[in-house]
């Protein structure tokens, strides 16, 4: 089989959660493999407690946005943003969200419930996998780790691995604060 | 990963920068000895990458107080033979104006380059204009660079550039350039120079009327050696797929990433890519237009490369149709959507839908919040109040900052929001016709030194009766806390004087300022509405500040001291229920449970403790006992 020219990731979220950390490290991991990588950040307003999305495009590739319809992975921290980011996916396109929902801090606010959202994962054919990041975080006793279990997960469901090898990844996760405790985190994620 | 590590490689390094690091790592290579910014999101990383390495380069960085500063200091460092650079947003430009429109009349010596990020789309700015356009007004050559490393490319090129012209250059990336992280390789660094003389020469650097005449006359001529001198641009412009004849898209900017990949889709026609969009290069577009009959320009917002393209091919006679505008369209950023349907419809093709998948649930919007432990969040809880206690008729004129966020619910505490500093003016003007109702300017630190001062001014000096409400939580927090006059540190990590803004209003020549801690809902309530009574029944000026740090900055200086966060917790027999803590407070640590009993997430609080003031029935407490020093990282 031939091998794909690109990769199209959309990471969503809330800010705060490690969003941009993560993009980061696929993108360090990325230069070291020498493979083209854009990732698209939007700043200021977003860091407050909103929705964020990180675009991550590996490959053949120029534009740093990725179109509606056109992502492989939606990768998200968290799933009332992954369901508001499911237009990004393309018709084959594979989720691979935290199953953690947050309340937006809005007066009288309702938020939809977990097994509400599954659900119309199902009812649309949508492939996707949930991790429960928070559970696992709080097992190896760190819960800022959930971005790096997250990514862990879209290493080994992903096909991230055919542009990226595993040991540039866990080499640009030295480089972050708490080395030890991130790498535990990814592969914890990579081994569900 | 550590940005200190891959802003100084070695030269052909591969790394991954930031579009910003790219234009800081472009400035090093250049051997630039002076930079000044005020923060403004998409730019601020510039100056932030350069003020991590200046001790290490022996440069000077710094935050000026606003963009006309950061502009005249570059200005006056490059006339001293220093190479400079002045960043800013574009909006920054606005203030900055003044002095640009100037600089182009007695041109710089050492190379000037002048960074204003533009923000198309508007992800975190009040409007989206088109910056290429003060290069029309001032007579200063606009740069756009495409991508991060052409951004590094763009700047060290751009400072050779401004020295050979001896005139300022004016750089243009977008978000998509400062914001997008990519495959950068490393050039050569020039070792700085950071020390130089300035030599009078008064008849070109005192614009009194004769000389800005004489300098005028100058100019005109100069702008042809500066036409020209962009002719030759390889590769940064370029034509691609030459042999392609008949049909051409011109692109410039971050834009032309998206007509490549689009290009490439449709089939490789003919593509002029331009980094040059003001001034357009004739000779050189010409040279592209050769066997062509028709071209699209593929630019975001104005059609300033459109419209210069007309000109040209209306000077030389020739029969070429141009469209841009009336495909792409003028408002928002590029996407490749967009790209795609214009290219298509330009060239006949059928544009197919792309399928994509829609939910059928309601969602909740996630606006952007106040941290948990945000200062302001407290200070708009007790203006309400106080407000409400007092049965006025408030107009809240906002400003720029965090505090902007104030304008969504439960606060809805923005009534106007303008620019930077504009809160006290336009109040100034509202107090003066408005009956009945009382205008409170509401404005943080960094904004108050960067344009408010004046304003307040002109309220004592006019009269004015307006409360200025200053939220002074000791740093530039909106744009990722970077120290202003009130931090007491330099860009650098230097101590410095803090500028006392009690002190300010009280040399001002306000007669009532009154300072308040925000955590201390019930003193703050009283404590304004002293203040706003006195507005009313005086009919002058009152300022009250609201002094208390940015929680971002406190958690980091706890965690650093090794000092444990008071998380709170909900008493579950005390609480009712009533909601005053997640809906009227609104702490983005504070969730409902099925019961409508409140709950505290322990990751996401800070220990501020103004939910436990908030609460009626006392049922708010930290679980642990406080330790000593907890209040002290808070001031």
């Amino acid at each position: 089989m031939a091998m794909k020219s690109k990769l199209n990731i959309v990471i969503s979220g809330v800010g705060g959660q490690g969003i941009v950390t993560l993009a980061r490290i696929i993108g360090e991991a990325a230069v070291k493999n020498d493979v083209k990588v854009l990732i698209a950040e939007t700043h200021g307003l977003s860091q407050r407690g909103g929705s964020v999305e990180v675009h991550v495009r590996l490959g053949n590739v120029y534009a740093p946005l990725v179109p509606k319809g056109e992502a492989d992975v939606l990768l998200s921290m968290e799933l009332i943003e992954t369901a508001r980011n499911i237009d990004y996916l393309n018709t084959n396109g594979l989720v691979i969200s935290s199953d953690v929902i947050l309340r937006p801090p809005i007066p009288g606010v309702k938020i939809p419930k977990k097994d509400e959202i599954i659900k119309e994962f199902e009812k649309n054919n949508i492939r996707y996998y949930l991790v429960p990041t928070k559970e696992l975080a709080e097992k190896i006793g760190n819960y800022q780790s959930e971005n790096m279990i997250l990514l862990g997960s879209l290493y080994k469901y992903s096909e991230i691995n055919k542009f990226i090898d595993m040991d540039s990844i866990k080499d640009s996760i030295k480089t972050m604060r708490n080395p030890e405790i991130n790498l535990k985190a990814f592969e914890l994620g990579s081994n569900l | 990963m550590n940005r200190l590590n891959s802003i100084l490689k070695k030269p052909n390094s591969k790394v991954l920068l930031m579009g910003n690091e790219a234009i800081a790592r472009g400035f090093i290579e250049a051997g630039g000895g002076f930079a000044a910014a005020y923060p403004g999101t998409p730019s601020t990383e510039i100056v932030e990458t350069l003020a991590e390495v200046a001790s290490y380069l022996g440069i000077h960085v710094e935050w000026s107080v606003n963009e006309k500063v950061a502009l005249e200091s570059a200005y006056g460092a490059s006339i001293s033979n220093v190479r400079a650079l002045a960043a800013m947003k574009h909006v920054g430009l606005n203030v900055a104006a003044d002095a640009l429109a100037s600089i182009a009349y007695t041109g710089v010596r050492a190379g000037l380059v002048i960074v204003s990020a533009e923000d198309p789309s508007m992800w975190s700015s009040q409007n989206e204009q088109d910056n290429r356009y003060y290069g029309m007004l001032a007579y200063v050559p606009v740069i756009d660079p495409s991508d991060p490393q052409e951004a590094k490319d763009l700047t060290k090129l751009a400072f050779e550039l401004s020295e050979k012209l001896s005139h300022p250059i004016l750089m243009l990336p977008t978000t998509r350039v400062s914001h997008t992280r990519s495959n950068v390789i490393l050039g050569n660094i020039t070792p700085p120079r950071t020390k130089g003389s300035f030599i009078k020469e008064n008849n070109r650097f005192g614009l009194v009327p004769a000389n800005s005449r004489n300098l005028r006359d100058k100019l005109i001529n100069k702008w042809s050696i500066i036409k020209d001198s962009f002719e030759e641009f390889e590769p940064y412009n370029r034509i691609e797929n030459k042999e392609k004849d008949k049909i051409a898209i011109i692109s410039s900017g971050s834009s032309y990433q998206y007509a490549r990949e689009v290009n490439e889709e449709v089939g490789n026609y003919r593509l002029i890519k331009i980094s040059t969009p003001y001034p357009l290069p004739k000779k050189f577009i010409l040279k592209g237009l050769e066997d062509v009959k028709k071209v699209l320009v593929v630019e975001e917002l104005e059609p300033v490369v459109e419209n210069q393209l007309k000109e040209i091919i209306n000077e030389e006679g020739l029969s070429v149709k141009v469209d841009g505008k009336s495909y792409v369209g003028y408002a928002g950023e590029m996407t490749l959507e967009r790209a795609r349907k214009a290219i298509r419809e330009f060239l006949g093709l059928p544009i197919n839908q792309t399928a994509y998948k829609k939910l059928d649930i309601k969602l909740p919007l996630r606006p952007p919040s106040f941290c948990p432990g945000c200062p302001h969040r407290g200070t708009f809880y007790a203006l309400k109040r106080a407000v409400n206690s007092l049965m006025l008729k408030p107009i809240y004129s906002g400003d720029i900052g965090c505090y902007s966020l104030g304008i969504n619910s439960p606060y809805d505490e923005q009534d106007i929001i303008l620019e930077m500093g504009g809160s006290i003016g336009v109040a100034n003007g509202l107090a003066h016709v408005s009956e009945n109702q009382v205008p409170i300017a509401i404005i943080g630190d960094s904004t108050f030194y960067h344009a408010g001062i004046p304003g307040l001014i002109n309220a004592v000096y006019n009269k004015s009766p307006i409360l200025v409400l200053v939220l002074d939580n000791r740093t530039t927090a909106m744009t990722g806390e970077q120290p202003d006059p009130s931090s007491g540190i330099t860009a650098t990590g230097e101590e410095t004087k803090i500028i006392d803004i009690a002190k300010v209003a009280e040399g001002i020549g306000i007669e009532k300022v009154i300072v308040f801690d925000p955590f201390n809902i019930k003193e703050s309530t009283n404590m304004l509405k002293e203040a706003l009574s006195y507005v009313v029944k005086e009919r002058k000026p009152a300022v009250a500040i609201a002094k208390k740090a940015c929680a971002l900055n406190a958690v980091r200086i706890a965690n650093k001291i090794h000092i444990e966060i008071p998380i709170y917790q909900v008493l579950e027999n005390k609480c009712t229920a009533c909601g005053i803590c997640y809906n009227a407070f609104a702490c983005p640590a504070i969730f409902v449970k099925d019961d409508k009993k409140a709950w505290i997430e322990p990751s996401l609080c800070t220990g501020c403790g103004v939910c436990a003031e908030t609460c009626p029935y006392d049922a708010i407490k930290p679980i642990k006992v406080i330790d000593k020093r907890w209040d002290s990282v808070w001031q």
